[in-house]
């Protein structure tokens, strides 16, 4: 990359929080992110109203599906109702179903490379405990082709990533108990992990392996084919932010810069359907291409290999996603996934441990926030601010953040400069 | 430490099979549960598992009968004992289980408030001073305080290895209180509660119960109304609390500690709460199957519907906390001179007052008020309700403005208040927008 982007903080909110519990709307959850936010980073909202004089500043906010679950469009604007210094700053609203927030921070990284602005909000969001489960998960439907592979379907996504596993089975001719009890060890891992976050949608919840492989009882019913609840992210309310900002604005305004870097990027879309996607990956080594396409992109852009990443945040809406995002980043060679698993390499005190947070499986899974939830890890790993799951090592990032059934993919890596 | 294997002696009882499921589950030990007879053992073990919504702990938790207390305990690294509230009781228990246990056995009591130094001389000197009381709150899935009880006798060592076995592997957030009635989150949640009750006595003209709840809603940092609790938890576990308190413990607050005539008389009646299908409140469903609630009118004596208070004050701090303007939320409070806002301010700065006196006589740290009400109740925390108010200076202010001459007279503010830090919680999440 040529131009530097560097990542100045954020916050998130408790993913254990169901705000249509609390009473609390939208504009709160903004509210508490985008406070927390900028405290983090410094910078006041008087801040932003000399900034923006200077048109110096933008917001891009991630968001899958407000119009259905919170009956809101136009969330760019939407900041405006947060906070009157958001007048007149420019701000719209990204979407890439999942990926949402990391469309959101590919707009913002671009505008800053671009040198149009010099400091750069992101945010992203979800909302999703404003409906019953059933009805959650039809909406979720959309990030599919709605017509043809979700309409009429209950929980069509666990549907969709169970075929994953099934596909996954099939290709690289593995034993299905095996690979289940693999699933399993990456539920409980998410789960454990998260115990270390303070943030974490589930912290206070009980999963070992046991639990996780007693699949299709009343405490773990099945969801998607061999997947059971145990192997699914749950619905989350949720908003986090980060800051991003050029060169100049950091020696401007920071005495000690020991700020992050984006060392690099990777942005692919494989076709709509599942079907089709398996189809088209028939011929590959790796079942999902565009996915590994895309890591392979920003090791390519950043000039590192997978041996110069520390630790990993991946998209495990469902453990068959975890398991096949192991070769995508290159930690084995594709079919061999279990290797890694089974020999603790991925576990928080393991050699590449992946989901230190506890992902999306333990931390949670707001949809529209989850990129850059992801992206605010790494920043706060590298910088050793992750407190309670603040791993050893941390010098350099990666993240993997899909949009459906792995159609959009987003990769960033964060690294020490 | 490692806890293998637990004996829970009383584990057909709600926490015994609650507690089971907890060592069962995150500390991965073997339990006997203790029941009455076999059948209400395996009902239990079902119980268990479902509280911690885990079949697959099912396995470690094995139904077994008084009659099998030798087996269980001489084999277990930790009993834990679960039996009624009674001290009698208690008492002819651990007659029946001390001669099993081994001298590295710990021993634990469940209780809610007896005192841990009496219970204690039921055993010998080889092995009292493996005895302490573990107190979780119900349910400990989703309530995770464990104040911890030594007594005179146990041994520090022992009780430092059981907190970090209860923090690191149960997940407990775990408080060391004082040997003290009701301990410390029953103290303060408690007072706060029975004063509510006298205050719905004191204004039964205006509403009463209904009329309090409403006053100190969920608006007020918790996700049910002080009396709502009250008639969950019932009023005969309500009474044998304050009572303790009453008959133990003199402090400025000992007389809200009294529970009032009206609810004596409810209890005589067994007019319990929801577990006798009345007291405070009353659930009932019509001819057409809706649901709806009654309450217990002080002045009439007879069940009415509940009434819908709109206070401006409630209402207005409600439109702010919905669009998270929590600031102006407790301006809202602090400047309206509503009789109900008075109240409700007032309770809320008597709370903190005592959260933080009590936290100074039985607790570990300035902070221990905080954890046992926030993981203990679900209640906004003293030090954080300080925070909500704006900080201790403004606290301090406004506690001067809204509180009684009589009140103040009896304690020394400037005293409880100085060094009052943050809060290691976020009051936020516990104001809700209703």
């Amino acid at each position: 990359m040529t131009k530097k982007i560097y990542v100045l903080g954020g916050a998130q909110t408790d993913f254990e929080r169901n705000w249509s519990k609390e009473g609390k709307g939208v504009i709160a959850l903004l509210k508490e992110v985008i406070d927390d936010g900028l405290k983090n980073i410094n910078i006041t909202y008087e801040d932003i109203i000399e900034l923006n004089k200077l048109g110096k500043i933008a917001c891009f906010v991630g968001n899958f599906i407000g119009e259905l679950y919170i009956n809101q469009g136009h969330l760019g604007a939407l900041l405006t109702e947060v906070n009157p210094a958001f007048y007149g700053v420019p701000s719209a609203r990204y979407e890439a179903a999942c990926a949402s927030g990391s469309v959101a921070l590919d707009a913002a990284i671009t505008k800053i490379k671009a040198e149009d602005y010099e400091l750069a909000l992101i945010i992203g969001w979800e909302l999703m405990k404003t409906v019953d489960s059933k009805t959650c998960g039809d909406y979720l439907g959309r990030a599919a082709f709605y017509e043809e592979e979700a309409v009429g379907i209950d929980f069509p996504f666990p549907k969709l990533f169970g075929k994953l596993a099934d596909e996954t089975i099939i290709k690289y001719n593995l034993n299905e108990k095996r690979y289940l009890d693999n699933l399993a060890k990456i539920s409980t891992i998410n789960y454990v992990n998260a115990k270390r976050n303070s943030n974490a949608q589930t912290k206070k919840w009980f999963m070992n392996e046991d639990q996780a492989n007693t699949r299709g009882t009343s405490s773990n019913s099945m969801i998607g084919g061999k997947l059971a609840i145990s192997d699914c992210s749950q619905v989350t309310d949720g908003a986090a932010m980060v800051a991003i900002a050029s060169e100049k604005f950091v020696k401007e305004n920071y005495a000690n810069n020991e700020f992050p870097i984006v060392k690099g990027w990777g942005h692919r879309v494989a076709p709509m359907k599942f079907d089709e996607k398996i189809k088209e990956g028939s011929t590959n080594d790796y079942i999902l291409p565009w996915t590994r396409q895309t890591v392979v992109d920003a090791y390519r852009r950043a000039d590192l290999i997978v041996d110069d990443i520390d630790f990993f945040e991946t998209h495990d809406c469902f453990t068959s996603s975890e398991y096949i995002a192991i070769s995508a980043f290159g930690i084995t060679e594709p079919g061999q996934e279990y290797k890694a698993i089974e020999s603790g390499q991925i576990a928080f005190d393991g050699k590449t441990p992946i989901n230190p947070s506890g992902g999306l499986i333990g931390c949670g899974h707001p949809v529209g926030a989850s990129g850059v939830r992801m992206f605010l890890d790494l920043f706060k790993q590298i910088t050793r601010n992750a407190k309670g799951y603040q791993l050893e090592k941390a010098n350099n990032g990666m993240m993997l953040n899909i949009g459906g059934s792995a159609t959009t993919n987003y990769v960033f890596i964060l690294g020490k400069e | 430490m490692n806890i293998k294997s637990v004996t829970v002696v009383g584990a057909n009882g709600t926490m015994g099979r609650n507690v089971s499921g907890i060592f069962a589950s995150f500390g991965g030990a073997k339990v006997y549960m203790v029941c009455r007879n076999l059948e209400e053992a395996e009902k239990a073990k079902k119980k268990a598992a479902s509280s911690v919504k885990a079949e697959a702990i099912e396995k470690n938790l094995i139904p077994m009968t008084y009659d099998d207390l030798e087996l269980c305990i001489s084999s277990s690294d930790l009993v834990f004992e679960s039996v009624s509230e009674d001290i009698n009781i208690k008492k002819d228990v651990y007659k029946k289980i001390a001669k099993y246990i081994n001298p590295h056995t710990v021993i634990a009591t469940g209780t809610s408030g007896l005192s841990i130094n009496e219970l204690s001389m039921c055993f010998d000197e080889k092995i009292r001073k493996n005895y302490m009381g573990i107190h979780m709150y119900n349910p400990p899935y989703n309530m995770t305080l464990c104040e911890i009880i030594p007594s005179q006798y146990t041994d520090t060592k022992l009780l430092n290895i059981m907190k970090i076995y209860l923090k690191s592997v149960l997940h407990r957030n775990v408080v060391e209180v004082k040997d003290a009635p009701a301990f410390m989150g029953n103290r303060i949640g408690f007072q706060f509660i029975n004063e509510a009750l006298q205050y719905a006595e004191i204004f039964k003209d205006n509403g009463g119960i209904d009329y309090i709840d409403s006053i100190l809603g969920l608006f007020t940092g918790r996700s049910m109304a002080p009396l709502t609790t009250s008639d969950f938890v019932g009023l005969d576990v309500h009474k044998a609390i304050v009572d303790n308190i009453f008959n133990n413990t003199e402090d400025y607050c000992h007389e809200t500690f009294a529970m009032p005539e009206f609810a004596l008389k409810l209890v005589s009646e067994n007019k319990l709460g929801r577990k006798t299908g009345c007291g405070l409140y009353q659930s009932i469903v019509n001819s057409e199957g809706k649901r709806s609630t009654n309450v217990y009118d002080i002045t009439t004596g007879v069940y009415r519907p509940k009434e819908k208070y709109v206070f401006p004050f409630a209402k207005q701090m409600i439109k702010e906390l919905k669009v998270g303007n929590y600031r102006r939320a407790f301006e809202n409070l602090n400047n309206n001179h509503s009789i109900e806002a008075i109240i409700c301010a007032q309770f809320l700065i008597k709370y903190v007052i005592y959260g933080l006196v009590t936290t100074r006589e039985i607790g570990e740290d300035v902070h221990s008020a905080d954890d046992v009400m926030a993981a203990g109740f679900n209640w906004v925390p003293p030090l954080a309700v300080i925070d909500a108010f704006g900080g201790v200076e403004i606290f301090k202010r406004i506690a001067r403005e809204k509180l009684t001459q009589d009140y103040i007279s009896q304690i020394d503010l400037d005293d409880i208040l100085r060094d009052a830090p943050k809060s290691n919680y976020d009051f936020r999440p516990f104001f809700k927008a209703k």
